[in-house]
């Protein structure tokens, strides 16, 4: 059992994390500021029922993911999600590699054609059976098993779900890449 | 290259660091000899290096004060 006494020593350290999951996935600074602060009382309120000495990290993330769950299930689908098709594996290198023209070089990659904004907004198109997994991968550093906890899904799940998720994602800045021009799509 | 299939298959398991020991070391023997496979790895790298980058957004003092302060409420508050 965990001392709440002890909740904001241990768990405050979290927050900026916690908020930039939050943000990713509510797109809205203030709806993840919403998200974090009921998070966190539901996490003081129930630290008696916490292990002490266990995964502290994903147990608020756990928290965190039923918490917008739980206030944005039943909000309307937003528009400029990307589609979900089947896509072949590794699909943006694949297709930046049909394009000889690159402008790489030893010391640029074809990656910095884009800007942190750009990643953010693929990001943020995923749909959220895909973003949560990728979020939590990628800009968390959780492994495949701590995720199946957070997610309350088979770690099968989480694969394929990361798995779809990085090649939308991919799609998605393929289609930035075009629209903006810094490509010519190949006939 | 033979091997090739093997490691495109395993990539995203094995950039996550969650490939068992034996096959990581088939796939790393693998990439010490094809050149495809090695760009393509350092790619999906360099990837989620940049969605980890890029999905960071610190929130601002005043949002972590208030934050701390909701928590102190709630420890005083009588039977909480």
């Amino acid at each position: 059992m965990a001392d709440q006494a002890t909740f904001e020593e241990d768990a405050m350290e979290f927050a900026p994390q916690l908020y930039s999951a939050a943000l990713r996935m509510t797109r809205n600074p203030s709806d993840a500021e919403d998200v974090v602060q009921e998070t966190y009382l539901k996490a003081y309120r129930g630290y008696g029922s916490f292990t002490a000495g266990t995964n502290l990290k994903a147990w608020l993330y756990r928290i965190l993911t039923n918490t917008y769950i739980n206030k944005y299930r039943k909000a309307q689908r937003r528009p400029n999600e990307v589609e979900l098709g089947e896509l072949q594996d590794m699909y943006l290198y694949k297709r930046l590699g049909e394009h000889s023209g690159a402008t790489e070089s030893a010391e640029t990659t074809a990656l910095d054609m884009f800007v942190d904004e750009d990643i953010v907004e693929a990001i943020e198109s995923l749909p959220e059976a895909f973003r949560m997994p990728v979020l939590y991968a990628d800009v968390e550093g959780f492994s495949y098993k701590e995720i199946a906890e957070i997610l309350d899904v088979p770690i099968g799940t989480v694969m394929s779900r990361l798995h779809r998720g990085r090649k939308a994602l991919q799609k998605k800045l393929w289609n930035v890449a075009v629209e903006r021009g810094l490509v010519e799509p190949k006939e | 290259m033979s091997g090739c299939e093997n490691a495109v298959e395993y990539v995203y398991q094995y950039i996550d660091g969650e490939l068992t020991m034996t096959r990581r070391a088939r796939v790393r023997w693998h990439l010490r000899r094809c050149g495809n496979c090695i760009d393509a790895y350092s790619f999906e790298t360099e990837l989620k290096a940049r969605v980890a980058k890029a999905g960071r957004e610190a929130p601002s003092e005043e949002f972590l004060s208030t934050l701390r302060a909701l928590i102190e409420e709630e420890k005083a508050r009588p039977g909480a």
